[in-house]
């Protein structure tokens, strides 16, 4: 909402200058989110009189002005076309700071010396466009202040109004809001409109079918008018707080609703069929055009204004095209109602139209102002449009329910606001916003009883006074304290917890943690290849996104990532180590009285080099091996139990030879292995990728290892190494399995600690060499007993997986 | 013979200093000590004298073997020491190389203003709760006294699931389970992902709120003041200019907006703070009545205050971010910042 310090002034005498006015506005609630001061630092734009215009000798379109201000005569130079001497025009002076940063200096123009410059309205900022300079009206004192000259010095204030404060959507409300804060009162006289002649009664009338959501509809009709183009006062007025001029009574109605905060509706009554108005429901189905020319479908919900046949305005919301005034209008019906707010909420919503009458409607405006803003139109109307009014209005009113006080409890507002006011300044604070505060009865050393103004929709509890207690005495006269002691949680939610701890363990292996938008592009699933049937193509949709490209939420964090990776190496980033931690959605298997399933997902991703770049560092890439230990210490930091990976993960983006399923007890908990070569073109990838997802929720369910403490023993290890070829085939999961279950005594442990395949080993075979070490917690380990239980090893490997000992 | 193992000795004694290494000692040693050596010659040689001279001889011969072991002894020391020496000088670093190291990886900035604040508020007594992002039109909206057709719903622009659910517009939600799920008192805060249907250079439909609120028998709003007045100090880790000033949320009543001084011209007025010297920061108030009726609580016996801050915007503060889209664009070059 915008208001003007000098419209304000018409109701209020404020006693601060407008940057407190603005500061204690804010501070009252209603925040001043800018101001716009016009005419600031223009005072040496000044009303001067043309003395002779000639045209310039060298140029045919500039002119040579001679101009009197009062103490001097200049030269100017001007292009414009509009005006003759004798015109009294805005002079800017040399030293001028136009808005726009436009510095005016002395110049010499094709050779002639300017010394100003003669504004247009645009130049000025008093109009977004102008056609040539400034043409003043005669009569103003040569040498003044333009701005001043024409009462144009003013400050606009945008106020941020939150939506309980329907009240101040007109310069009067906030006129009321800044003489409570002042302590002055509002000078508001009750407008008379035209008398007129002839009864409005016998020439149309208005009934109200509906009067539940429309307790009030007051009209008045003009006739002989003439549209045109409004006064400047009024022209001005608008234009100073954002509005644009249209026509004369266009310009009253919106004029009256910004003062007043009552929308109004001029019809063509001429336009209107039958010459009468009608306040029904709309017929499901019907079609009915607005006067922005869009089409609307209505349903029987809708409320219209109707004439003798048919709608011709959207209630409270827009009129129609129908009875729309134009340029040939000459009587206008002038509407001033109160419509339901849900109702016009309702159709406005349904509709997508959102006006500066919905707008008030739909919050609540004052029932007591229809007829007033009314009679304050019709007057306006007359005296900028001419024509002359019938006699009389009408006005069909079913009053609204009375509203009974509202008791406030002196104790219970301190209690609230920690704070020690008594009842006689609670009393106080409301009366100054204009409610009536009574003493209760029964109580009167705490209870008041407050009566509520129409226009205050908003205050209907106990706890709507108590917040306009603190907000009237001042937020800032709150103490400020400490809530007692004594409640203390410490609950941390466990897979917060244990995110953390992931969290901490993979920036300590060098990733950098990413978060991307939990909404994709449906096409991502392609992008992946997964199949048709893929459950992960269920994903949850968004009814109403802002993009094709966000309008489904993430089942997996993989092509998110992925392009994260592309993203990053198209900046020239080649050594990644990226992850991301975050829930991934499903519509299936929603946890217990969540709408959706929400699952914590961990992806991770590293393409480029093993080591940073350096002098001492080799340039080997990363493999598979790199992107499995990643895992492995993430199993080993969780200490779960029975993990295996199994060859090839099935995942249709995964390189099916280098891949990897995480099996961690039962379930599957996740994939790992290097992205697919075709995945990678579709994602504009050109280096290896190496990527991995863990189901959170699936890996921290897995058996653990219960952490139990192991005395130490004290005696020495010995170590056994065994070399030996076997097929291909055997995997080295099956040669440590063999190793750990082949029933030797005292292994502490046991490493695969060379792998060769080539010159020198049989095709089809592999040569390994497996580290076990020995240690007992009792003694020393002889050689004899050593070799004894390594043996029970070789003859595993021989006897079960066929090695051949080299 | 006497007069030849002098000989030896003074030989002995002048090429053991002039060997400049241990292998040339070894040589030497092997000239005079070894089997073959001169002096075990001249030992094989004592056979030959007359056995009374015998154990004169003997005892010299010894004496001259001794002290050449000794002078070799002395001088592999010292050859030994200038060799460490020779070899601590040739093995000088260019210490200025950078060393050898592991990959470093950084959280999210917004990972770590997330710890930071949940650390703040753990120390003032707040335990951690968590909800869904899918959740209930009901939990987002109706429970909390924004019923459908209220004007407040515009309040905030919101993604949809479907009628009854949509993406939750704020942490808000979680209040509401929490309340139904626990009794009071309650003291708790709620970090988590939010979504707004609105995106330009200062929105993004994703975002991170924490939600925080206290239910008890006799919360004021005074304490609501203090605990955010002491967030925001240790947050921005001085004493920082805070103010409370009127405001409207449908869950909270009296509701505030909080303000702290421009941390950027420390309230002198700049483009960040549109010249007021303030800058928005959080929302709160004492939670409206009508929250406590939807979750059973009797709004007469309890009071309660709540408040929601955007993290991006605390982070973005906090280190003189300027963009909010970095946050989600996870450029390398950005996230190692932090």
């Amino acid at each position: 909402m915008n208001v003007t310090w000098n419209w304000l002034k018409d109701f209020v005498d404020c006693p601060y200058a407008p940057e407190e006015l603005a500061q204690r506005l804010t501070m009252a609630g209603l925040e001043v989110e800018g101001m716009r001061k016009f005419g600031e630092g223009m005072d040496s734009v000044i009303v001067a009189c043309l003395v002779s215009v000639q045209p310039h000798p060298d140029a045919e379109r500039l002119t040579l002005c001679r101009v009197q201000t009062g103490t001097d005569e200049l030269q100017i130079v001007c292009g414009a076309r509009n005006h003759k001497s004798g015109d009294l025009v805005a002079l800017a002076q040399v030293g001028t700071v136009l808005p726009g940063d436009f510095k005016i200096k002395k110049s010499k123009i094709r050779g002639c010396e300017s010394q100003g410059m003669l504004c247009s309205e645009k130049e000025l900022g008093l109009a977004e466009e102008s056609a040539g300079i400034l043409i003043l009206p005669p009569g103003l004192p040569l040498g003044q202040p333009v701005f001043e000259a024409l009462g144009l010095k003013d400050v606009r204030f945008e106020i941020g109004l939150t939506p309980n404060r329907a009240d101040c959507l007109s310069v009067l409300g906030v006129a009321r809001e800044v003489a409570a804060l002042s302590g002055t009162a509002v000078h508001f006289q009750r407008p008379v409109g035209p008398a007129g002649e002839g009864d409005i009664h016998s020439l149309t009338s208005v009934a109200v079918a509906e009067p539940e959501h429309c307790p009030r509809y007051a009209a008045r009709l003009i006739r002989g008018i003439t549209i045109g183009p409004s006064p400047d006062w009024l022209a001005r007025r608008l234009e100073s707080i954002g509005l644009r001029s249209i026509n004369n009574v266009v310009d009253v109605t919106n004029y009256v609703m910004m003062e007043l905060g009552q929308p109004l509706h001029a019809f063509d009554f001429k336009r209107l069929r039958g010459r009468r108005i009608l306040v029904r429901r709309a017929e499901e189905g019907d079609l009915f055009t607005t006067l922005d020319g869009r089409q609307h479908r209505l349903d029987s919900a809708d409320l219209m204004i109707c004439d003798g046949v048919g709608p011709v305005a959207l209630a409270g919301v827009m009129g129609g095209e129908n009875s729309e005034i134009g340029a040939a209008t000459q009587d206008v019906l002038l509407e001033s109602a109160y419509f339901n707010p849900q109702t016009v909420r309702r159709t406005s919503k349904r509709l997508g139209i959102h006006t500066e009458a919905s707008h008030r409607f739909e919050r609540g405006v004052d029932i007591d102002m229809t007829p007033l803003a009314l009679e304050r139109a019709a007057q306006l109307i007359c005296e900028t449009a001419g024509g002359s009014a019938a006699a009389g209005a009408i006005d069909v009113y079913t009053p609204l329910p009375s509203r009974p006080p509202v008791p406030i409890s002196v104790r219970r507002s301190n209690a609230i606001l920690g704070i020690d006011l008594d009842g006689e300044r609670i009393g106080r604070l409301l009366s100054s916003i204009a409610l009536n505060v009574e003493k209760d009865g029964a109580n009167p050393e705490d209870l008041l009883q407050v009566s509520i103004p129409p226009f205050r929709h908003d205050l209907e509890r106990e706890i709507d006074l108590i917040e306009e207690v603190a907000r009237l005495n001042g937020y800032e006269h709150i103490p400020v304290t400490l809530p007692a002691a004594g409640v203390d949680s410490w609950l941390v939610p466990e897979t917060a917890a244990a995110a953390a701890r992931i969290r901490t363990a993979l920036t300590a292996a060098g990733f950098s943690e990413v978060i991307n938008y939990s909404f994709v592009a449906p096409g991502c699933w392609d992008k992946i290849l997964l199949s048709a049937e893929d459950p992960r193509r269920r994903a949850v949709p968004l009814l109403n996104p802002l993009t094709e490209d966000q309008s489904v939420m993430r089942t997996t964090l993989v092509p998110s990532l992925l392009d994260v990776v592309a993203r990053n190496l198209s900046y020239r980033s080649r050594d990644l180590r990226l992850f991301e931690l975050r829930p991934v959605f499903s519509p299936d298997n929603a946890e217990e009285g969540n709408p959706a399933s929400e699952k914590l997902h961990l992806c991770f991703a590293l393409c480029g080099r093993r080591a940073p770049e350096g002098w001492a560092q080799g340039n080997e890439p990363v493999d598979f091996f790199d992107l499995k230990g990643v895992a492995e210490n993430l199993l080993e930091l969780f200490a779960v139990e029975q993990a295996v990976f199994e060859a090839g993960a099935g995942e249709p983006f995964l390189h099916p030879g280098k891949s990897a399923l995480l099996r961690c007890g039962p379930g599957v908990a996740g994939y790992l292995g290097e992205v697919h070569p075709r995945v990678l073109g579709r994602f504009d990838i050109d280096a290896p990728v190496l990527i991995g997802e863990i189901d959170l929720t699936a890996f921290l369910k897995a058996p653990v290892e219960e952490k139990k403490f192991r005395p130490l023993s004290r005696f020495p290890n010995v170590q056994r190494d065994t070399a030996f070829v076997v097929d291909v085939t055997v995997s080295a999961q099956q040669v440590m399995d063999t190793v750990r279950s082949a029933g030797a005594r005292c292994l502490e442990e046991s490493v695969l600690f060379d792998l060769y395949r080539g010159p020198g080993i049989a095709e089809g075979k592999k040569s390994m060499a497996v580290r076990v070490r020995y240690r007992s917690d009792e003694k020393t380990l002889t050689d004899e007993e050593v070799n004894r239980f390594h043996q029970k090893i070789v003859d595993a490997l021989c006897g079960r997986l066929g090695a051949v000992i080299r | 013979m006497i007069r030849q193992l002098e000989e030896i000795l003074d030989q002995g004694r002048k090429s053991i200093a002039d060997a400049g290494s241990e292998s040339a000692l070894n040589e030497l040693k092997v000239q005079f000590l070894g089997k073959k050596g001169k002096v075990t010659a001249l030992m094989k040689g004592m056979a030959d004298l007359p056995p009374a001279e015998r154990p004169v001889m003997g005892k010299v011969v010894n004496e001259v073997k001794n002290s050449l072991e000794e002078l070799f002894e002395a001088r592999f020391r010292e050859v030994r020491e200038l060799d460490l020496e020779r070899r601590l000088v040739q093995e000088c670093l260019d210490v200025t190389l950078p060393g050898r190291r592991m990959p470093t990886g950084a959280l999210h900035p917004l990972t770590l203003v997330t710890e930071e604040v949940v650390q703040i508020f753990s120390t003032l007594g707040f335990g951690v709760v968590e909800g869904p992002e899918i959740e209930k039109d009901y939990y987002n909206f109706e429970a909390l006294n924004m019923p459908r057709n209220h004007p407040a719903r515009d309040m905030q622009d919101t993604f949809y699931i479907s009628e009854d659910v949509v993406l939750r517009t704020h942490t808000s939600p979680v209040q509401i389970r929490t309340m139904l799920k626990q009794r009071p008192p309650l003291k708790v805060i709620a970090p988590g992902t939010v979504y707004r249907r609105d995106s330009d250079l200062t929105h993004s439909p994703m975002f991170h709120q924490v939600e925080g609120f206290l239910v008890d028998a006799q919360v004021t709003f005074g304490d609501l003041k203090g605990t955010l007045v002491t967030f925001l100090n240790r947050f921005f880790g001085r004493r920082i200019g805070v103010r409370f000033r009127p405001s409207f949320f449908p869950f909270t009543e009296p509701s505030a907006e909080v303000d702290i001084a421009c941390v950027i011209c420390n309230g002198k007025g700049c483009r960040v703070c549109k010249d007021s010297g303030w800058l928005e920061i959080l929302g709160c108030g004492m939670i409206d009545p009508e929250v406590f009726k939807a979750v059973g609580y009797d709004p007469a016996a309890l009071s309660g205050y709540a408040f929601g801050m955007g993290l991006e915007r605390l982070c973005m503060l906090k280190n003189g971010i300027n963009d909010l889209r970095l946050f989600f664009e996870n450029d390398i070059r950005f996230l190692r910042q932090f």
